[in-house]
């Protein structure tokens, strides 16, 4: 069993005058191919006037997870990292962070994506902007 | 045996360890299409759009060929058509790249009829995007057609695109009527384990362990190119055993969608056995693992995975546990075991069994008469007859499949299933 963070952000496209952002951060236990159990969630909204570059990204990934209790490295899609080397992007946080490789992180990543997903549409409808 | 040269263009700055690896495997590939190899060439450069490699080179390895009288020329790149032109007439030999090397490995290997059909499409969509160019090269003097524009080019590629699709709707039929006789072998009782992993883990070696039968195998890539099917008894539980191509690394999309069909053998199992080479350096290991979860990711839904860390006997017990260690997050359910020697079977087995969907236990009462007999016969057939007692009654304790479980129902004689 592996205590891992997964994290996801929704919502990095421009809407009306701004990029309406939430990261989902997830504390989980996995082993190499299930999800064994979930301890935590932390959701945080993000606005931003412009695209947001790699370092914001790190910062808002950073955020998030500082709610989080459990320790465990964060697990991030590459992508959302703008498909930057894993090396590079781990220099880049304080803490330590590695790219979804097993089937279980991939599920986690998922479950952070539902997560990060329908906790903005939620605000979004809150807002009135969609 | 044909000679042959193999011929790599590493990217400056990258890694020699990964480049020496991508050699070792042209290597092997080449071995497994029966070539001799007698000599490697390689050079660190970015691409030249005429010959891949530099002029200088090629004007080298044309030297080279002639001096050892290779027949070949193998690429370990992608090589367009107008590069394969350039090396083969200065070379003078036949000049293929790693994807051709690998068509033929699976041309030569294909017996059954889908296995054909797949390499002959895999084939044909290499082929397609090169078919203009390859007819305008060997065409360039006779222009046929009003003012020579070409007529042959379009007519080639058509021909192509419609084998395409002609082959297709065949595999896709063929594809139909294999998962029917999946349905078929579940309805029977059998559940499904196949083998995955990469090129030369052991599979086939496993497989034939297993089984105790014999089967092609052989210290090559590719062994086994059909599925080959068997059935064994674990534990009592019947299973088909599966062995199935193995993964390689790079290989492009197109190859595939064409032997997408060998991999649905993986996919629609019950339990995967996926088999590691624990030889290989501790980063490779966990790099074939990565793209192994890559291919299962949303195909397997759910099927459990036994990670089979085949070849203990050539480590050191200290490396091989730090290498378990290293790459624990990335296997599920390791067993180590050596296919050659045998060790660590009964551990796998029980793995296999442990693994295997659950079946339900039940105790049944049915009175004596030929209908109740004749039900006992199908019992054992489809379940585990754990007793038998012929008294009045006959009383059973089966375990078996829920469906089957429901259909003696009435007979129970238990307030509740004891799962077993």
């Amino acid at each position: 069993m592996f205590s891992i963070i997964a994290v996801d952000i929704s919502g990095r496209h421009k809407i009306k005058d701004g990029y309406y952002m939430v990261c989902a951060a997830v504390a989980l236990e996995v082993s190499a191919s299930h999800i064994e159990s979930i301890s935590q969630t932390a959701i945080k909204p993000f606005l931003s006037p412009g695209p947001p570059d790699v370092l914001a990204i790190v910062n808002i990934i950073e955020a998030t997870v500082s709610e989080i209790e459990s320790s465990g490295p964060i697990i991030v899609e590459k992508g959302d990292l703008y498909n930057r080397p894993e090396w590079i992007s781990k220099k880049m946080f304080s803490r330590d962070m590695k790219y979804q490789e097993s089937l279980s992180e991939r599920l986690a990543i998922e479950f952070a994506h539902h997560i990060s997903l329908s906790s903005r549409k939620l605000l979004m409808k809150e807002l009135d902007i969609e | 045996m044909k000679k042959v040269i193999l011929v790599q263009r590493n990217e400056p700055g990258s890694d020699n360890g990964v480049n020496e690896g991508k050699l070792a495997e042209l290597k092997e590939l080449a071995r497994a299409a029966h070539y001799q190899v007698v000599g490697v060439l390689t050079q660190t450069r970015y691409p030249d759009r005429k010959y891949q490699v530099g002029r200088g080179k090629v004007d080298e390895l044309a030297v080279f060929v002639e001096v050892s009288g290779a027949d070949k020329v193998i690429f370990n790149h992608q090589l367009s058509t107008t590069q394969i032109y350039n090396i083969s007439e200065t070379c003078k030999c036949e000049v293929i790249d790693r994807f051709n090397l690998i068509l033929e490995i699976f041309a030569s290997r294909a017996t059954t009829r889908r296995a054909k059909l797949q390499v002959e499409l895999a084939r044909l969509q290499y082929e397609l995007p090169k078919a203009r160019s390859i007819v305008s090269l060997l065409k360039k003097d006779e222009r046929p057609g009003f003012m020579g524009l070409g007529g042959y080019e379009d007519s080639y590629e058509q021909d192509v695109k419609k084998r395409i699709v002609r082959i297709r709707n065949e595999i896709h039929s063929s594809c139909k009527s294999s998962e029917s006789l999946r349905s078929f072998r579940h309805e029977r009782g059998f559940s499904l384990v196949a083998l995955a992993g990469y090129t030369n883990a052991g599979k086939s070696t496993l497989f034939q362990s297993l089984v105790k039968e014999g089967t092609e195998v052989e210290d090559m890539l590719f062994t086994t190119l059909s599925p080959t099917t068997r059935s064994l008894s674990i534990n009592q539980r019947r299973v088909l055993l599966t062995d199935t191509v193995g993964f390689i690394e790079d290989l492009p999309h197109w190859m595939v969608d064409a032997f997408r069909s060998t991999l649905d053998e993986i996919f629609l199992a019950d339990v995967i056995l996926l088999v590691v080479d624990m030889s290989d350096p501790v980063e490779v290991i966990r790099q074939k693992l990565v793209v192994s979860h890559d291919i299962f990711w949303k195909r397997i839904e759910g099927v459990e995975i036994v990670t089979v860390l085949n070849k203990v006997d050539m480590v050191e017990p200290d490396d091989l546990k730090r290498k378990v260690d290293e790459i624990s997050y990335l296997a599920p359910h390791p067993v180590l075991i050596s296919a050659s020697s045998g060790d660590g079977f009964e551990a796998l087995v029980d793995k296999i069994y442990e693994n295997l969907p659950q079946w339900d236990r039940s105790r049944i009462a049915l009175d004596m008469s030929e209908e109740s007999l004749s039900m006992v016969s199908w019992l054992y057939d489809e379940g585990i007859v754990h007793s038998i007692d012929y008294g009045e009654q006959i009383v059973l304790d089966i375990e078996a499949r829920e469906e089957i479980l429901q259909k003696v129902s009435k007979f129970n004689i238990d307030d509740h299933r004891v799962l077993s």
